[in-house]
């Protein structure tokens, strides 16, 4: 068991001309299950490479238990590692997949043979032992590519995109699997992902990034509900948080949308306060938009609906603004397309953004 | 109707092609169990009475286990240096980046488009210099060169095919690349190691132009110049010769049946994926 320190890890690709992860710095605490999640293309992977001993470092420092790792093989760094495409080696069975990397370790014969038979029974592979990687099926591979990290008992484990070869139905369950395994050997993971579902269910804590930096740390639901820019705030959440160009009342004490205004007060009228200009992006999720009048509305015209079975979702435009915005709500909604209705704006769940430096005010 | 017929069609064409490959190979079968004299009464005529006794006759009179000996040994040596050599180029080509990578690549490649007709002048003098010239370690020297531009070239392609996540996950696993070429990439290279054995053991097997030029010693000889020697100026043993051509043929049918074999369980089973 471990604690796993990044301090600002920077990557430079020989190839490209920018950096592809830049000053990126967590910790990931012992027993922690860290998710680093991003668009793709932000740099997870390069992030990961690097923490496995894959990439070289181009700048800033690798640590675990506090000793630098920079410049040790990955082979001496005690990590295990779960590829994208499993990554299983064809010409053996699962037995020796799983049995690989601990002959290397020159463990005595009884101890690999009890490590491959308790990570097998554990991942319900004891009939496939003699299998080869081609006759199994896409979530036996899965489980194959996961035992062959269990059996090291490495300090860290690292994901990359474990889940994205899944299909739907079988990535809900190897989700809740791969969070049992983690209760279970209360072991330090990071996790890469661009899946926000798999993020919020699985992370104790996630990461996110854009562009090779780290845009947030925090726990998923204080992320979800606090994000620090409008790129969090629009990437974590289905459908994404409402953005809507707006403007401060000279004195703060109120929102102007268009040609509709919103009283402020509590959080958002100190955050008001703060505001450096007077034009601010107001945000808001779908979740936090109900039809009726109940303490701050909006009168919005009604463009579109779209039941999805459990709920609806509501496309409208406020009246005397430009943009739209999404509504999330129940199946009873009977409101139809064209129709005027007053929303009802839940002021404590929603946030001022400077449309400047797209940070949250 | 149209069905059969185009079936019919099919099996007409490869009963042709057949009769076309097969035929020369029956013909000196047949001629391999017949004397010269019988050849010369009936060209085509059937193998009756058989004279097996031509094949002891011509491997322990006629020398053919000395060039037996010869060519199995300048042949298993070549295809084994050219087997590990090739792959362990073809390796480190496929998956390290370094300075001049392509450049090697080429450089290798290109030795390709040369006729031995325009190298082996200089070849010979080299081997001379080298004290090499009629001498089994030359010849085998001379064909692991000639041999190494097409086994890269075709285990390079294969081995670019293997997944990089492969030697990650390797490595991952504590293995160092001396390791992982033999435990990963090698293994896993088989059916492509295989179509190259095949083809340079048929190929040097019945190799003819080097060995004519830079073999001289009778006991040197290998296969095709053993069975150059019953081509006389005058008079063809004619049969004798048809009799070291089923000597020489069979070790290469075996090895393709062996061989074709493991490369057809290779593919099938989803070697790479
Ligand atoms: N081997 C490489 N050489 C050069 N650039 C690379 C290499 N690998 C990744 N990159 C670049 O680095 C950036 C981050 O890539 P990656 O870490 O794979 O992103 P992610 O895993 O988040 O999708 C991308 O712009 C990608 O093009
Ligand atoms: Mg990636």
């Amino acid at each position: 068991m471990a604690t796993l320190t990044l301090d600002r890890l920077s990557k430079r690709y020989a190839s490209a001309r920018e950096v592809a992860v830049s000053d990126v710095s967590f910790t990931v605490a012992d027993g922690e299950f860290m998710v680093l999640l991003g668009p793709s293309g932000c740099g997870k992977s390069t992030t990961l490479r690097m923490v496995a001993g894959l990439e070289s470092i181009t700048s800033g420092d690798l640590l675990i238990d506090g000793a630098r790792m920079n410049d040790k093989p990955a082979k001496d760094r005690d990590i295990a590692m779960v590829f994208q495409s499993y990554a299983l080696y064809p010409h053996m069975t699962v037995h020796d997949n799983l049995a690989f990397g601990l002959r290397r370790r020159s463990l005595p014969r009884d101890e690999i043979a009890r490590r491959v038979r308790e990570a097998a029974a554990a991942l319900g592979l004891d009939q496939l032992l003699q299998r080869k990687p081609h006759a199994l099926s896409g979530g036996q591979r899965q489980r194959v590519a996961l035992g062959r990290a269990i059996v090291r008992h490495p300090k860290v484990f690292l994901f990359d995109e474990p889940l994205s070869n899944l299909d739907a139905a079988l990535r809900v369950g190897m989700r809740g699997e791969l969070a049992a395994l983690h209760r279970r050997l209360s072991a330090t993971m990071l996790y890469v992902t661009h899946d926000q579902v798999e993020a919020m269910t699985m992370g104790d804590r996630i990461c996110i990034m854009e562009n090779g930096s780290v845009a947030q740390i925090g726990a998923p639901l204080d992320v979800y509900a606090a994000p620090a820019d409008t790129f969090v705030a629009t990437f974590l959440g289905s459908p994404a948080m409402n953005l809507l160009p707006a403007t401060l009342t000279t004195g703060g004490s109120a929102l102007q949308l268009g040609s509709q205004s919103l009283p402020l007060d509590g959080p958002l009228a100190a955050a008001a306060a703060r505001a450096p200009a007077r034009d601010v992006l107001f945000g808001i999720r779908p979740e936090d938009l109900r039809p009726g009048d109940a303490g701050a509305s909006l009168r919005a015209r009604i463009l579109d609906v779209e039941p999805l079975g459990a709920e609806t979702i509501v496309r409208l435009c406020p009246e005397g603004l430009g943009s739209e915005m999404l509504m999330r709500v129940p199946r009873t909604f009977s409101g139809r397309p064209d129709e005027i209705a007053t929303i009802a704006v839940d002021l404590a769940a929603s946030h001022l953004f400077d449309p400047a430096t797209t940070r949250r005010i | 109707m149209t069905a059969i017929l185009g079936r019919a069609f099919l099996l007409l064409v490869l009963t042709l092609y057949t009769a076309f490959a097969a035929g020369p190979f029956i013909w000196a079968a047949m001629m391999s169990l017949r004397t010269t004299t019988e050849i010369s009464n009936s060209h085509f005529g059937l193998p009756l009475p058989a004279h097996w006794e031509k094949f002891p006759q011509a491997w322990f009179n006629s020398n053919y286990s000395v060039y037996f000996a010869n060519s199995a040994s300048v042949v298993v040596t070549a295809v084994a240096i050219l087997t590990i050599v090739g792959a362990m180029a073809a390796h480190c080509l496929s998956r390290y980046r370094f300075a001049g990578n392509r450049f090697v690549y080429f450089l290798i490649f290109s030795a390709i488009i040369f006729p031995p007709q325009i190298t082996i002048i200089a070849l010979f003098q080299t081997l001379v210099n080298y004290g090499l010239y009629n001498s089994l370690v030359g010849l085998t020297l001379v064909y692991v060169a000639v041999q190494l531009p097409l086994t890269v070239y075709i285990l390079e392609s294969f081995f670019a095919r293997i997944p990089g996540d492969l030697f990650d996950a390797a490595r991952m696993d504590g293995y160092s690349e001396w390791s992982i070429f033999w435990k990963v990439s090698f293994p896993i290279a088989l059916p492509a190691l295989a179509t190259t054995v095949i083809l340079n053991t048929i190929l040097l097997w019945n190799e003819f132009l080097y060995a004519v030029v830079l073999i001289t010693d009778e006991a040197k000889r290998t296969l095709p110049l053993g069975i150059q020697r019953f081509m006389g100026d005058q008079l063809e043993d004619v049969g004798m010769i048809a009799t070291g051509l089923m000597i020489a043929i069979i070790p290469v049918v075996l090895i393709y049946a062996f061989f074709s074999e493991k490369l057809i369980q290779g593919m099938t089973a989803g070697a790479v994926k």
